[in-house]
């Protein structure tokens, strides 16, 4: 297998805010859009050839992924302009593609283990994996090593073994494909029509974003295979435990203590006396003020932090200004996402251009929408629409 | 970034691998050279690949390596460029990349009798294989890698050997596959007129290509490396999905404004030394410029005058050039994105003449430029393809920003807001260009017209005159910017329901200014496009279409402003079906008076 096919186009309508301006494949997960990882897994198996079926947002794939050559890859865009199905996705790459290739989701965390085997099989075939909730994904029954059906998020799932979106396939899929329809869809029409569709297990890493709360939940899991890599200026007195990664241009001011796996990216200014505890990831160009506390979070690009905030849990997009004694405490609440009901434990997510002023206290759970300003001393709970303004 | 390129087979070398520069030149064009034929004859200079090809002899042979050059380490110079050789001259190597060690490797072999005559790191791997050379080249390159740490991909020529050899680690390589012929580049579209079959090589390969033969070793054991097909064109490739250099460059700015600004943050110390350039304090100062960096120049000359508080002068280098006077005592700025502006360079050169100190704003390191000048800010921007400056300009602005700032008289607070805004503008500029659609709406309306003024006032004022000559440039509608106040003293008569009218509309102390402005050029029925700040009520009920831009300290809005104007002219000109990288009878550096 020399060729990948990656459907990147979605948009994550459940991740808003963090969604409005990007497609959910370019989420940022310790410091790298969840993209990233998986073509870097591809590029780790020997597939250098990769198509990136692009849409929502597409520019902010094209900004990052560029023609790939920093990733040791050649990409070539396809544009799906309306995001119908994911088999009207792969359609739009008919063009460009070779006999033979790998359909991959771009929004899935996807490790060079996960897919090491498949690469090898012949296709047509699956890539399935055991998970504890099956109802979120496509529910597959295999027979004797074959799919026998995949069910698209049934009521009640019959086995623990989904697909993974990950695919085998020739280009006699195209025979198959009609527009709307998804790929598990797709497999089920050649299978009825006596197509043999190998299923393959997996143990290896693959994670979804659903949520937002999910990328507190891949942000750790990334975290753990993380190497200590300090780049910038440690400044004496800096108290560094396991593993931490400093980007270039970046420079810890003393007293600081932080207890790894932390990510801190390039031309960051923190400190002095900063506390950032486990499984917290930070972008670049962010400024951290003294005595304040961050714990288990993902904090994006440009975010400036005042003095004495305790932060857990948290999701902060790109350049928020939150001023000083801002408070997101984690804790347990029920968190409404449509018309969907979730009790979750988390601190607070705030999207990006937020303006915090002095001692805001968040509500655990809540979600504040973009470019939301909140006055000093204000309570915030529950889902605050982008551009909330709260006096 | 540098580009490598290599050919073997049965034509003449020389054209193919010109050629190919020509493709590569996008990673790169300070300097460009070949070698050439089974008795390696090099030709290398400063100069573009398009000016190599007329310049150089022609040198026969079926075997040859290219490269275009963007300098790292050393000046750009005929000697730094590459292909570099080893004592004999018979060993040539084309390199992009970085050496981490190069500096222990030079000492070492010139204490074994080596002679260098290069600044670059690249020159100490033609020694080495000289060094391990015994009647294997690809043993030798082999052995000579193993001492080397850093980044490369290399391509090998060598006198007497029928073969290129090929070796990358960390920087692109891949190898073209032909009939009795094979090809060796940085990327795919260097070669794609030539051939569309391709190996990728690994980090850690080693290939050794002859007109016949592609080998791949690694750790001294063969490899099979599969060939793929490509099925894309050449056109895009570089591009990374955009349908032009330029779109993809303004989307670039947010990242150089971010690089920018770790950069010169981490020096800890102010970039450049204004307060020694004279004798005394500050009192007053000149910036030079040509083009679009005059207009840099401009917002430069009220970004100091407020900051620094001490009067500025901002003029075209190429009329200073004749009629200017300055003393001896005034700190000088110049701008010149390429460094090799002569009207800029001329300048340069008189202010020296008459003993004044000048500071030299350029993006091309070692250019004519940042060797006159006695201190060189380098802004990040990268190389830019497009002819129509865009991500260099907002790149020259971050600079003077930079510049000013250490020596600003303003008070801490305003300092402190300042610095917090300066980090914030990458996600500012990212959110105007998330508000594309709106901007490119409008431009649907711009080009229709044959005339458009731009107006505005204050630091604005020179965004307005960039607004007009990017739309000038590659949309090809007369435009005129203009200082708003200035209007009625002679344009209005040209005012009418055919001459559109763009107003930046700045929250500060010019607003209420141009609302007037605005009410007098809305009589004349001219129909206004208005940028304003998020929030802004007034100005909506006045005009025909507004563009909202995020809120920024007022001194920072002409960056956020100037995207706004790039992606008008661009989406103008996209409308206008314009060739709009590479706009008639422009070009990209101005080398003549």
């Amino acid at each position: 297998m020399k060729q990948a096919v990656i459907l990147a186009a979605g948009e994550g309508q459940r991740l808003r805010p963090f969604t409005v301006n990007r497609p959910k494949v370019m989420l940022s997960i310790a410091d790298k859009p969840i993209l990233q990882y998986v073509v870097e897994s591809l590029a780790q198996n020997g597939i250098r050839n990769i198509v990136l079926v692009v849409g929502y947002r597409k520019e902010q794939v094209f900004d990052y992924m560029g023609s790939g050559e920093q990733f040791g890859v050649e990409i070539t865009y396809v544009t799906q302009e309306k995001q119908v199905g994911t088999a009207h996705a792969l359609a739009r790459a008919k063009e460009v593609i070779e006999k033979e290739f790998l359909v991959l989701p771009g929004d899935n965390l996807i490790g060079a283990d996960t897919i090491a085997q498949f690469v090898a099989i012949k296709p047509e075939a699956v890539l399935v994996k055991r998970v504890d909730n099956p109802v979120r994904y496509g529910v597959v029954t295999i027979d004797r090593g074959k799919v026998a059906e995949v069910v698209e998020k049934p009521e009640q799932a019959i086995s623990n073994i989904v697909s993974t979106g990950i695919y085998s396939f020739t280009k006699q899929i195209f025979d198959f494909i009609e527009p709307e329809l998804g790929l598990p869809d797709v497999i089920n029409n050649m299978i009825a029509q006596g197509h043999s569709i190998k299923a393959r297990e997996t143990d290896g890493t693959w994670l979804d974003v659903i949520y937002p709360w999910d990328i507190l939940n891949l942000n750790d899991a990334i975290l753990r295979q993380i190497q200590t890599n300090l780049g910038g200026t440690i400044e004496t007195g800096v108290s560094l435990k396991g593993q931490v990664s400093v980007g270039k241009d970046t420079v810890i001011r003393p007293n600081s203590y932080i207890a790894g796996p932390v990510v801190i990216g390039n031309g960051c200014d923190i400190g002095p006396n900063v506390c950032i505890l486990p499984a917290t990831s930070i972008g670049n160009n962010v400024v951290v003020s003294p005595f304040t506390q961050i714990k288990n979070s993902v904090i994006g690009d440009d975010v400036n932090i005042g003095p004495c905030c305790t932060i857990q849990d948290s999701v902060i997009d790109k350049s928020c200004i939150i001023k000083g004694h801002f408070t997101a405490c984690s804790g347990e609440n029920e968190v409404r996402i449509n018309h969907e009901h979730h009790l979750v434990s988390v601190g607070a997510m705030l999207g990006e251009g937020c303006s915090l002023g002095n001692s805001v206290v968040a509500q655990p759970g809540v979600i504040v929408g973009n470019y939301s300003q909140i006055q000093p001393l204000r309570l915030i709970s529950g889902k605050l629409p982008d551009r909330s303004l709260v006096f | 970034m540098c580009g490598i390129v290599g050919y073997i087979g049965e034509r003449q070398a020389q054209s193919i691998l010109l050629n190919c520069l020509h493709r590569l030149e996008y990673r790169g064009y300070d300097s460009c050279g070949i070698a050439v034929g089974s008795d390696v004859e090099v030709y290398k200079d400063v100069v573009r690949v398009k000016v190599l090809e007329k310049t150089s002899p022609s040198l026969t042979g079926v075997i040859g390596i290219g490269h275009t050059r963007w300098a790292t380490h050393g000046e750009p110079s005929q000697v730094n460029a590459h292909p570099h050789c080893d004592c004999t001259g018979k060993i040539a190597v084309v390199h992009n990349g970085v050496i981490n060690n190069f500096q222990k490797l030079r000492q070492q072999l010139t204490s074994e009798g080596h002679n260098f005559i290069s600044e670059t790191d690249t020159e100490v791997i033609p020694h080495l294989i000289e060094k391990y050379y015994d009647g294997d080249l690809e043993k030798a390159v082999e052995t000579a890698l193993r001492e080397v740490d850093g980044s490369y991909a290399i391509i090998v020529l060598m006198a007497g050997e029928p073969k290129l050899v090929a070796a990358r680690k960390d920087s692109p390589l891949i190898i073209g596959v032909g009939d009795r012929e094979n090809f060796i580049a940085s990327d795919v579209p260097a070669i794609l007129n030539y051939t569309s079959r391709v190996i990728y090589l690994e980090d850690d390969d080693i290939g050794v290509v002859t007109t016949e033969s592609i080998k791949v070793r690694r750790d001294g054991a063969e490899v099979n490396r599969k060939e793929h097909k490509i099925l894309w064109s050449v056109k895009d490739a570089q591009k990374a999905g955009y349908e032009h250099f330029m779109l993809k460059e303004i989307h670039e700015q947010p990242k150089v404004i971010r690089d920018t600004i770790s950069g010169y943050v981490s020096m800890a110390e102010p970039i450049a030394d204004l307060a020694l350039l004279g004798d005394a304090g500050l009192e007053d100062m000149l910036i030079l410029a040509c083009g679009t960096s005059y207009h840099a120049a401009l917002i430069g000359k009220y970004i100091i005058e407020e900051l620094i508080r001490i009067p500025v002068r901002a003029e075209l280098a190429s009329e200073f050039n004749y009629w200017g006077q300055t003393s001896a005592r005034s700190r000088t700025i110049v701008i010149t994105q390429s460094g090799e502006t002569a009207d800029a360079l001329k300048a340069m050169k008189r202010l020296k003449g008459e003993g004044c100190r000048v500071v030299a704003i350029t993006n091309v390191v070692g250019s004519t430029a940042s060797r006159i000048a006695d201190q060189i800010v380098y802004t990040r921007a990268g190389p830019e393809i497009s002819v129509a400056a865009t991500k260099s300009f907002i790149a020259q602005l971050m600079a003077l920003y930079w510049l000013t700032l250490p020596y600003s008289k303003i008070d801490i607070r305003r300092l402190d807001s300042l610095v917090t805004g300066l980090r914030q503008l990458p996600s500012k500029v990212q959110q105007v260009l998330d508000n594309e659609a709106v901007i490119s709406e409008c431009a649907k309306q711009l080009s229709k017209y044959q005339d458009v003024f731009f107006i505005s006032r204050g630091i604005n004022f020179p965004v307005a005159l960039e607004g007009a000559l990017k739309l000038k440039e590659i949309s090809y509608i007369h435009a005129e910017g203009y200082a708003a106040g200035e209007l009625k003293h002679g344009p209005f008569a040209l005012l009418g329901s055919d001459t559109p009218v763009v107003a930046i509309v700045a929250q500060d102390n010019t607003y209420e200014a141009m609302l007037t402005n605005i009410k007098e050029i809305k009589a004349r029925r001219s129909p206004v496009i208005a940028v304003v700040e998020e929030g802004d009520e007034e100005v909506g009920e006045l005009v025909d279409s507004v563009i909202s831009v995020p809120q920024v300290d007022a001194i920072f809005s002409p960056v956020i402003n100037t995207v706004v104007m790039q992606l008008l002219a661009y989406y103008t000109a996209k409308q206008r079906g314009c060739p709009i990288d590479f706009p008639r009878n422009l070009a990209k550096s101005v080398t003549v008076e």
